[in-house]
């Protein structure tokens, strides 16, 4: 089997320019990416966090 | 649009360098391999899965684990990978091969140094041990050769950034209006940084570390070497993930089968990590006394502002991998996943590396957040949070990298292509069972750097599953990271060993989508943001510094009195730069 | 500098997302009355920690209505108090612990809590927690200390007011019969 490796390039199928390219599929990603970072901080910081009962307060 | 190598390859074009890349990567995986199996004894012993050395010994193994993976390792990776980034993108050798080869020299002699000190620990009677840990904190002490070792290590990597601020100076003269190449421009950016963050650690190890354990002077300061230790001990992380970057930057697209997305941004980016990289150490002291709440304020706000080139990386670099996609004919929101080239150990074990640091990055939000630290300093969590950053985005890259590499340096293709897929994936898979249940044990109050985390006075309790099933997914997941490690050293020794190829792998890296030309010239105003650093260093560190000295029982500790003159001279620079502070603060407020 | 509309938009939320996480840890310290660790412990000689008035006698004393001091001195590989004998304290009580290393740093865990602090020598870690109802604590050391750290623990018992001033007074005495 051929072990080239970096041989993506023989998979392009069509050019895409700088104006032939919105990163639309990223958007998505990263909005996902966003809305588990707050859900995991809010649950972090006032679920586990402050539910905790001991903490220091002065 | 497929291309022949032509022109030969690396080797071919710039075989000097090939060789010190050659050697930097054999030292880097020859430390690789006996770190991953420390960490095979660690992960079966704190979990009592299986003890084969006394839990004295464990702290041994743990301090040869951490110095070998997150200081050998990675740098000596990284003046690889460097060392190639800086010749390709200047396209030119560098100025002085004997000069490259003092500096490999030097680090080797460190690290070999080093690691006979620590060595030495397992060997009864010997009077020679460095059981400290990678952050070797005073009053612990370690043999001197230690210290010595990772001084010469330090001053050989200072070095190399020499070796290449030389070949960048000497093709300025011939390129007087050009922009930095772009490989170039993160090499010099991350020496920069380099040298600011260096220099605590430095200090600490030289005037007061060396000395001490020398017997030249009685005691030192534990919160002001500690603090010296962690000026340097968060730069460091970037150290470590700038040369990733790198690659994700300016490799890992055309691996994809596409474009860097945006040259500017990757330049900004970097820019980012030299300014902000060095004044927020004191994260990771938030819960130390001896350091007021308004200094570990400040430091927050500064890691928190330094999530933004992280998260600006994430998008760009994940445009860019969507471009391959699309060339290759991906469609849709989501679909276009699948067209990427998943058979390739490069890209999938880079793309793996990237998704896994999504992870990390969160359990990193987490650690910066000054009060929420409460829940997790010193527990298991910690480590859990950098297996996924400097165990997985960093190792994991730099791994999936050195298959498109070593073809370049060694004119041969890679031995086995599924051997590497199986490699990464198997890295990914240990990570997710051993890191997660890490930052779950870390929750429960289980602590980090501990050879037997089991007492005899409490129960850990954990709110699903159980105690036991954590520890089984640490044994497991670190059975499998240590196999992937085995899996990996066999394919490039393999590799190194073939036969010369024609076509050992396809180098060609394609221009970005969006190139240096549309970004502010600005940005490689290197001695500005030099400058900007420095002064953004000074206005974290001086008085935390001055105030851990002057009333934290001087530079010596042990009650000795803070010479006059050291002390006038604190007293000058926190008064100048209180009233600067003042007077900044009249002017905004 | 040209940046993609999709980008800005990911840079406008990256710096809400970094502004909430500041303002989060803000709302812990203003609202939730959350208090870092820092340098009010003052400093301490490590080499003379047997002859200063309160570590070199560590334990509770109390210092008001509801509240008291707690000193413990945290040396390899012991808490004292805490590991040799538990340290208790009553219910519903405002403990303040004053904290500190006799020889390496070692760190103070409750377990379970966020209390959770370093110990260094040569400085004093002060911080106050509100003790519920009665039950137990394990402590440990969570800073690598030399070869004993994995047996350095010690536990915490929250007793019961009552129970908690006999076994105080009784203490007391002993003490005064010492003297």
């Amino acid at each position: 089997m051929d072990s080239i490796v970096g041989t993506a390039d023989d998979g392009i199928v069509r050019e895409l320019e700088h104006d032939d390219f919105d990163p639309v599929g990223t958007l998505v990603l990263v909005l996902i990416y966003m809305a588990i970072l707050i859900g995991m901080w809010v649950f972090m910081y006032f679920v586990e966090f402050l539910g905790r009962g001991l903490t220091v307060v002065g | 649009m497929a291309t022949a190598s032509g022109g030969g390859e690396f080797v071919d074009k710039f075989p000097d360098e090939a060789a010190i890349v050659k050697a930097s990567f054999l030292i880097a995986f020859v430390s690789l391999g006996i770190g991953a199996f420390f960490g095979l004894i660690q992960a079966l012993h704190r979990t009592n899965v299986l003890r084969v050395i006394d839990s004295a010994d464990y702290y041994t193994v743990l301090t040869g684990h951490g110095v070998l993976l997150a200081i050998v390792f990675t740098i000596f990776f990284l003046c690889g990978v460097f060392h190639w980034a800086v010749a390709r993108s200047l396209d030119r050798p560098a100025e002085n091969a004997l000069f490259s080869w003092a500096w490999v020299g030097l680090m080797t002699t460190g690290t070999i140094l080093a690691t006979v000190a620590i060595l030495g620990g397992f060997v009864p009677n010997l009077g020679m041990s460095a059981d400290v840990l990678f952050t070797f904190y005073a009053p612990l002490q370690a043999h001197p050769i230690f210290y010595i070792g990772l001084a010469m290590f330090i001053v050989g990597t200072w070095l190399a950034g020499a070796d290449w601020f030389l070949s960048y100076r000497a093709w300025r003269q011939n390129h007087e209006d050009e922009r930095i190449p772009l490989q170039t421009f993160m090499v010099l950016t991350t020496m920069i940084m380099w040298y600011v963050s260096t220099l605590g650690v430095a200090v600490s190890v030289v005037f007061f570390l060396i000395p001490w354990s020398l017997g030249l002077i009685e005691s030192v300061n534990p919160l002001l070497t500690r603090t010296l230790f962690w000026y340097f001990g968060h730069p460091i992380v970037y150290f470590w993930l700038m040369p990733a970057y790198l690659l994700w930057y300016t490799v890992l697209p055309k691996l994809a089968g596409g474009r860097l997305f945006s040259d500017p941004l990757a330049r900004v980016v970097f820019v980012l990590f030299l300014l902000l990289s060095t004044p927020v150490g004191i994260h990771h002291q938030y819960l130390d006394p001896g350091i007021a709440e308004g200094f570990k304020f400040i430091a927050m706000t500064n890691t928190m502002f330094l999530l933004l080139p992280s998260l600006l990386t994430a998008f760009t670099v994940v445009a860019s991998v969507e471009h391959g996609a699309r060339q290759r004919g991906g469609e849709g929101y989501l679909r276009w996943l699948g067209a990427l080239p998943w058979r390739d150990p490069a890209f999938t074990g880079m793309a793996l590396a990237g998704a896994m640091f999504a992870a990390g990055g969160f359990s990193g939000m987490i650690n910066a957040g000054m009060n929420i630290n409460y829940l997790i300093h010193n527990t298991l969590w910690v480590p859990g949070h950098f297996h996924l950053t400097v165990g997985t985005a960093v190792a994991l890259t730099m791994m999936a990298g050195s298959y498109w590499l070593v073809p370049q340096v060694t004119g041969t293709k890679l031995y086995s292509r599924p051997i590497g897929l199986l490699q990464v994936i198997m890295w990914f898979i240990g990570m997710v069972f051993m890191s997660n249940a890490m930052h779950r044990a870390g929750l429960a109050g289980i602590p980090r750097r501990t050879a037997e985390p089991q007492y005899q006075n409490f129960d850990f309790l954990t709110p699903i599953g159980s105690i036991f099933e954590l520890r089984v997914q640490i044994a497991l997941g670190g059975t499998l990271l240590f196999l992937s490690v085995v899996l990996f050293l066999f394919n490039i020794l393999l590799t190194s060993l073939g036969e010369e190829s024609d076509r050992p792998v396809d180098s060609h890296l394609p221009e970005p989508l969006s190139g240096p030309e549309g970004s502010p010239r600005v940005l490689d105003n290197l001695a500005m943001w030099t400058g900007i650093a420095a002064v953004l260093v000074v206005l974290a560190y001086t008085l935390p510094l001055a105030g851990i000295i002057q009333n934290g029982g001087g530079l010596f500790g042990g009650g000795l009195p803070v010479p006059a003159t050291v002390s006038a001279g604190f007293d000058l620079v926190a008064t100048t730069v209180t009233s600067a502070f003042n007077t900044l603060w009249g002017v905004v407020a | 500098m040209e940046i993609h509309a999709y980008e800005k938009l990911w840079l406008a939320l990256a710096l809400v997302l970094i502004v909430g996480f500041i303002g989060t840890i803000t709302y812990g310290a203003a609202g939730a009355g959350i208090d870092m660790i820092d340098d009010k412990g003052g400093t301490v000689d490590p080499a003379t920690l047997d002859q200063h008035p309160k570590f070199g006698d560590p334990g509770i004393e109390r210092s008001g209505e509801n509240s008291y001091d707690v000193y413990v001195v945290a040396r390899q590989f012991v808490f004292e108090p805490g590991t040799t004998q538990p340290l208790r304290v009553p219910a519903d009580s405002t403990v303040t612990f004053h904290v500190t290393a006799a020889d390496v740093i070692h760190g103070f865990e409750i377990v379970g809590t966020n209390a959770n602090t370093m110990a260094i020598p040569g400085q004093v870690s002060e911080f106050t927690v509100e003790f519920g109802e009665p039950g137990e604590y394990g402590m440990l050391c969570n800073e690598y200390c030399g070869s004993g750290h994995h047996v350095m623990e010690g536990q915490i018992v929250v007793m019961e007011q009552g129970e908690f001033d006999s076994w105080y007074e009784q203490q007391q005495a002993d003490g005064e019969a010492e003297n």
